[in-house]
């Protein structure tokens, strides 16, 4: 949908805020944009709706070359809410989201039904709103109209720039939901940057990791978390990591005298109490031997989250789970190992418990 | 009040005209200011490098004094309306230029990028969020502008462009008259609070109404003040007449086109009451006015710039006749008999109390008495300074002081002997006698008609007609005749015509 090919931009005091940039943003995705302060975010974003243009490299919307489109048409067809909102103060709020579908001649009743519309969308009855001034709305409700200024002429990309961030906690958490449950309706291709890494994996399929103008890591939120590809990436991430995002590789243990190798199980040499792995010559996983009696056992590969295994663990009277990779055993996990890990996470600051 | 109340009504129709006049001339040049200052202000936003030195200049302009700026206009555009316009525009660039400028300059960067970003392009940006953005400081700069401009268009009145300034003038010419000054000044206070609230209105409504109605409105009213000024451009007269200000160059013009129309075709206009002498000069010089009376003392002094070779009335016309002609190329005519020349005055009671018949008589009580002189009086060798001279005075007291305020401080008592001139009307209303100049130390300042060389070679019968007036007019019959116009409100021309007829010069 949106094609960066080695794109650069060198600001005319030398400062090279994007650097060989190249990136696909896919038809239908929110590909969250993060990284420190001064990364080039917003250059990156800006550069898409022309705001700012490349110094080298291309840019391309559906295979054609922006620089191709005429720059205003390619406006209309590309939504933009800016962090300072910047709802016209001289209009009213119908007149502000009607704006683009005037410029697009949209007809006056079209125009009309779509701004109820997209009002109604997000919780602010038309009747009450559409006649009132952007200074007599909170900054919520404002900011709620600038989405929706930028989806009035129903464009195909929409592009965020911390839209957010000035918000206070509850009305963004509310406005982050109601993205969420537009983008399900309405699936538009949305470029959102932001700071903040809990916003960035809550809202994109795809997060892009920047710093000094470059990609450090594209990924789902989910491999970013479980595989950052370097100490940056970690950091970033930081305590945003939750204890049960853990892989289960890293908690267990691999404790000797809990495995019985195959041969010892056949000549019935073990104990009649307690639970053991079993394991061939190969350490290839054979099965579960509980009190004397085999069987083949609940299983857990060594990527899987904690929180995941849980999920696997519970309902499960198993005492012990083979941690597995490619079918070997390179760990066992009890409950123990779990209640040790969640302890160890924790800390008490003032007498409140955080992980 | 009451005084305010007759001067009121006996000059209604004079009051109308000229706040008429006075608004057409300030909403004109307020308009044009608006027209040149707001796209500049506009176009300069655009190019901010240039933009702090054009402001600067025009702020510059903004601190030459309106008077000077008119006289400087007046050899390109002559007198009457266009140079005052231009002044006046000129006047009102700076405040709407600065706000046009800082309005749209201090519209938030977040909204003109939202308003580029949602691709509006350079001139829907500019007139659908820019500009409704800046207009209460582009307006407040537009207000500024027009009460600049309607005090300033009370200067005018000196070009003859007309307006409330002439009550003033007037009013500052009669002796200071607080009721005529008054007439005009109140006007055009009220007039500037009536303008301003008229563009509060216009801005209310241009914000509903959005910036392309405001536009329109605009336009009409372009198009309504300025259709009788261009219907009035039409005729144009075969001579204009200029005269100075006051009543006797008045009541002479009069003369002059009462005596031109009846022995020629020709047909003359008139324009009394230019300010200063050296407006009156360049109009004469640039062509926007054909003749004007001038006396041939400022002739020599003035103009000339030389001295007065004799005190011999004949041989100081002729001294000014030369002079003009070879450095200006202009012809003076034959001068009237009336001598206008300073001289020094005091009450009736004071001269018969210290029986002062002479400057010389003034010697015995110099250490008592205080003089009210002018300025221009006290500093000059025919003023003060030959008093001195010739008849040795040494006055104690001197009080310097504007011309229209001696009379009232003479009345008063404030002072005993004021410098006046020989044929103004006051001196009759307060019975002032004027001290006799045995020494002949005041040159003759005798009145006689100016004119281009070209001018009288075009119309060469012009000279026998204003010559009949040769030799004519008494110091006391005009002395009478400046009384019936400035104390009896008696019409110029109907002083004239009466005089002209009783002189027959003109038939019954
Ligand atoms: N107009 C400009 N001229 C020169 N340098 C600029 C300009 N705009 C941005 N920069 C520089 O380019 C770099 C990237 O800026 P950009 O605004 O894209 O960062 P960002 O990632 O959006 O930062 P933030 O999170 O603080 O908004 C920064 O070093 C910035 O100082
Ligand atoms: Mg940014």
């Amino acid at each position: 949908m949106i094609e960066f090919k080695n794109v650069t931009k060198l600001y005319e005091d030398g400062t090279e805020a994007v650097k060989e940039f190249s990136l696909e943003v896919r038809r239908g995705e929110t590909l969250t944009l993060i990284g420190p302060s001064g990364c080039g975010k917003t250059t990156t974003m800006k550069m898409i709706n022309r705001l700012i243009d490349p110094t080298s490299g291309a840019i391309y919307i559906n295979g054609k070359n922006i620089k191709d489109y005429n720059i205003h048409e390619l406006r209309w067809n590309i939504g933009y809410v800016l962090q300072q909102i910047a709802l016209f103060p001289h209009l009213t709020i119908e007149e502000n989201v009607s704006i683009v579908p005037e410029m697009k001649k949209w007809s006056k009743k079209e125009t009309l039904t779509r701004s109820n519309e997209l009002l109604e969308m997000v919780g602010l009855d038309p009747a009450i709103y559409k006649n009132r001034m952007p200074s007599e709305l909170s900054g919520g409700q404002q900011q709620r109209i600038g989405v929706i200024r930028a989806l009035a002429a129903d464009p195909d990309i929409i592009l965020m720039d911390e839209p957010f961030s000035a918000l206070d906690p509850i009305s963004r958490e509310l406005l982050q939901n109601d993205i969420q449950k537009l983008q399900k309706e309405i699936k538009k291709t949305i470029v959102f940057v932001t700071h903040d890494i809990e916003e960035a994996i809550k809202l994109g399929d795809r997060i892009c990791l920047m710093e000094e103008g470059r990609i450090i890591q594209l990924d789902e939120p989910k491999h970013l978390i479980m595989n950052p590809s370097n100490e940056l990436v970690k950091n970033f991430i930081g305590n945003q990591k939750s204890p049960w995002q853990t892989t289960v590789g890293s908690i267990s243990t691999y404790k000797k005298d809990l495995i019985l190798s195959a041969e010892n199980l056949n000549g019935a040499n073990y104990r009649q109490q307690g639970s053991f792995v079993i394991v061939d010559k190969n350490n290839v996983f054979q099965g579960i031997l509980m009190n004397g009696k085999v069987m083949k056992g609940q299983r857990i590969e060594h990527d899987m989250s904690l929180y995941d295994a849980a999920e696997c663990l519970n309902g499960s009277d198993q005492a012990l789970f083979p941690v597995l990779e490619e079918e070997k055993l390179v760990g066992i996990l009890s409950y123990q190992n779990i209640v040790e890990h969640l302890r160890s996470t924790a800390t008490k600051e003032n007498g409140v418990i955080k992980t | 009040m009451n005084e305010f109340i007759t001067v009121f009504q006996k000059r209604q129709n004079m009051l109308l005209e000229t706040t008429l006049e006075h608004l057409q001339i300030s909403m004109i040049s307020l308009i044009i200011a608006v027209i040149l200052a707001v796209p500049l202000g506009l176009i300069l936003t655009r190019y901010p490098k240039v933009a702090e030195p054009i402001i600067g200049v025009s702020a510059v302009m903004q601190t030459i004094p309106s008077l000077a700026v008119l006289a400087f206009l007046i050899p390109f555009f002559g007198i009457g309306t266009t140079p005052a316009i231009i002044a006046l525009v000129l006047y009102g660039l700076l405040p709407i230029l600065r706000n046009t400028y800082t309005g749209i300059n201090e519209v938030n960067p977040a909204l003109t990028e939202a308003a580029t970003g949602m691709g509006m392009n350079s001139l829907k940006r500019l007139t659908k969020v820019e500009l409704p953005i800046a207009m209460p400081v582009i307006m407040a700069g537009i207000r500024t502008s027009m009460v600049l401009i309607v005090g300033t268009t009370t200067i005018a009145a000196l070009i003859g462009a007309g307006g409330l300034g002439e009550i003033i003038l007037l009013g500052l010419d009669r002796g200071a008259d607080i009721n005529l000054i008054l007439l005009g000044a109140i006007p055009a206070a009220l007039l500037a609070i009536l303008l301003d609230f008229i563009l509060k209105i216009l801005e209310k409504f241009s914000k509903k109404a959005g910036i392309k109605s405001f536009i329109l409105t605009f336009l009409i009213a372009i198009f309504i003040i300025a259709t009788p000024f261009i219907w009035n451009g039409n005729k144009q007269p075969d001579l204009v007449i200029g005269g100075k200000m006051g009543s006797e160059p008045e009541l002479l013009i009069n003369m002059y086109k009462l005596l031109i129309e009846e022995e020629t075709d020709l047909t003359v206009s008139l324009e009394p009451n230019l300010g200063k002498t050296a407006f009156v000069f360049s109009a004469l010089q640039e062509g926007s006015i054909d003749i004007f009376p001038e006396f041939t003392g400022t002739a020599i002094v003035t103009h000339m710039e030389d001295q007065a070779e004799s005190n011999e009335a004949r041989e100081v016309y002729e001294q000014a006749r030369q002079g003009m002609k070879d450095e200006f190329d202009m012809e003076f005519l034959q001068p009237m008999a009336f001598n206008n020349t300073y001289a020094v005055a005091t009450t009736k009671e004071m001269a018969d109390q210290y029986d002062l018949r002479e400057i010389g008589d003034l010697k015995r009580i110099e250490n008592e008495i205080t003089a009210g002189f002018t300025l221009e009086f006290n500093d000059r060798y025919d003023g003060y300074v030959g008093m001195q001279d010739v008849y040795n005075l040494e006055i104690a007291d001197i009080k310097t002081m504007e011309p229209g305020i001696r009379q009232s401080a003479l009345t008063n008592g404030e002072v005993d002997i004021i410098d006046a001139y020989a044929t103004d009307s006051y001196m009759i209303e307060l019975d002032l006698v004027t001290l006799d100049d045995p020494e002949n130390l005041f040159p003759p300042y005798q009145g006689a008609p100016l004119m281009r060389t070209d001018t009288l070679e075009t119309y060469p019968e012009l000279e026998a007609i204003l010559n009949q007036l040769s030799g004519k007019i008494t110091d006391e019959e005009m002395r009478q005749m400046n009384y019936k116009v400035d104390y009896d409100d008696e019409s110029p021309n109907e002083v004239a015509r009466t005089y002209l007829e009783n002189e027959g010069l003109l038939p019954n």
